[in-house]
């Protein structure tokens, strides 16, 4: 039971959910810049939170599997080609030997190919997720040609096929105060949805904004462990929206942090596309994540 | 002082401990993660002087996680057992001449300056297995880079503003390059992957 690539898009990799237990030996989560569409591809081929999948990053990505399967892709303006084109965010069932082209448009950024089974590769620190920079993972590197990735058994057969997730978003990206945020000057406009500008330079790392440049006033800050979604203000003052590959700590000021409901939107956005911010408490947050969950569920 | 603890996003707590960088903060910063940790509430990032306490908002609630931590860090930590670890150091660093000119010292003397002293772990960051380890001989005058070398080698033994580390990995870098090692500081084979660990002792000997 093997996915074998084609066509492998620019920098694709194997990610499960992320690596959880290392940050204290400096190790980034990795995972999916955009988890929430990775969640949603995993279950609605039946998938566990837990199994892997692809991140895809430059479409269009071919593939052939040995044996029929449910699968499921997920990202901004995705499509499958198979027999028929289908829409992404929508289970279909691939046959034996039969290629499956994932086609994007122009704002695609990351999307996520999940099979039913998951990609069973056997876990490197406790996790399938891929980190480049330091080579750590099943498979350390971008997908190329020719590989056969191991798929477990399948969780749910071809009466999966058909299934939707489909999602009403809100163009506000809710964010938490952060920590600094009383110490940098712009921060309560950046808090009340003053646009900012996603920058050329936006990597897995992190998404980098351009705007009305934020003053770190006062004394450096002292190194502090640090999440995915804070939004750091290096000394230049344009924010850094940190991503899956962030660091675990970071010497900057953080004003926000995307909550983590948001934080795919942030990651999906295209250079030159405009984010807002705004700033909700934590019981608001908190209601986001159990509704998206509730979501996820249904699926 | 009395820890203040800030929400950092709705799965994560930012407990401060002070603003400075001291080997006996950064220990007692160690041992709340561990305390944290074995409360089984989620994992835990301490630095020089803060821990980052990490959870399932669900599972945990946010005020329910705030309290637990208060009283964490309201409890004496045990102290940390601290492991010896020596790094094998060829002292042939770029920047080595440099630094002795700006300490006003001879290469050899800042050779002996670094060698023979034991160092802490502070914590680690930044990469895999990079640990802040310190405090330096206060005749080293090391300044970061004013601006960064886009490649340094992995395994580079560096210098910088009162501490030292190794590079594990090839990466950008504005630490000042006094010496290498080919020591493995992170091996993702290994468990724990990385050499060294907060509340360590670290010597590096002239090889």
């Amino acid at each position: 039971m093997t996915l074998r690539v084609i066509e492998p898009g620019l920098r694709s990799t194997v990610q499960d959910a992320g690596r959880f237990d290392h940050w204290r030996s400096a190790v980034p989560q990795a995972g999916p810049a955009d988890p929430l569409a990775f969640q949603a591809a995993l279950r609605l081929v039946g998938n566990d939170p837990l199994d892997a999948g692809i991140e895809i990053v430059g479409l269009p990505f071919r593939f052939t599997l040995d044996v029929p399967r449910l699968i499921a892709v997920t990202g901004r303006d995705v499509t499958v080609r198979t027999r028929g084109t289908i829409r992404g965010w929508t289970s279909a069932f691939a046959r034996a030997g039969e290629e499956v082209t994932i086609a994007g448009g122009e704002r695609s950024r990351f999307s996520y190919l999940a099979v039913s089974g998951g990609i069973a590769v056997a876990p490197v620190l406790g996790s399938r997720a891929t980190y480049l920079q330091a080579g750590i993972g099943p498979i350390p590197r971008a997908l190329a040609a020719g590989d056969e990735l191991p798929i477990g058994p399948a969780r749910r057969g071809a009466d999966g096929a058909g299934r939707t997730a489909l999602r009403s978003d809100d163009s506000r990206i809710l964010v938490l105060r952060g920590p600094h945020a009383d110490r940098v000057r712009g921060a309560e406009a950046l808090l009340r949805g003053r646009p900012y500008i996603v920058s050329e330079s936006s990597d897995r790392m992190g998404v980098r904004l351009e705007g009305p440049p934020l003053a770190p006033g006062g004394a450096e800050i002292l190194s502090i462990g640090v999440v995915p979604g804070a939004v750091q203000v290096p000394h230049g003052g344009q924010p850094i929206v940190l991503l899956a590959d962030g660091q675990t700590t970071g010497g900057y000021p953080v004003v926000a942090t995307v909550t983590s409901v948001d934080l795919g939107r942030v990651a999906q956005a295209a250079p030159g596309e405009t984010l807002s911010f705004y700033e909700v408490d934590c019981a608001a947050a908190l209601e986001a994540l159990r509704a998206v969950r509730r979501w996820l569920e249904r699926l | 002082m009395a820890a203040r603890i800030v929400p950092f996003g709705e799965a994560a707590l930012l407990l401060e401990l002070d603003e400075r960088i001291d080997p006996a903060v950064a220990a007692r910063a160690a041992a709340i993660a561990d305390a944290w940790e074995r409360s089984g509430s989620g994992r835990a990032v301490p630095t020089y002087a803060s821990v980052l306490l990490r959870f399932d908002p669900i599972e945990l609630e946010p005020a329910a996680a705030e309290e637990l931590a208060r009283a964490i860090a309201d409890t004496p930590g045990a102290p940390l057992d601290p492991r010896e670890r020596e790094i094998p150091t060829r002292y042939d660093g770029p920047d080595l001449d440099e630094v002795a000119r700006m300490s006003g010292l001879t290469t050899d003397e800042v050779i002996a300056a670094h060698a023979e002293r034991a160092y802490r772990v502070f914590f680690l960051g930044f990469m895999p297995g990079f640990a802040y380890c310190g405090v330096l001989d206060e005749r080293i005058v090391a300044p970061r880079l004013a601006s960064p070398r886009t490649r340094v080698p992995a395994g580079s033994v560096a210098v910088a503003d009162g501490q030292t580390a190794v590079y594990p990995f090839a990466s950008p870098g504005g630490w000042r390059l006094i010496g290498s090692t080919d020591v493995a500081m992170f091996d993702p084979g290994r468990d724990p992957p990385a050499l060294l660990r907060a509340g360590d002792v670290v010597r590096f000997v002239r090889r």
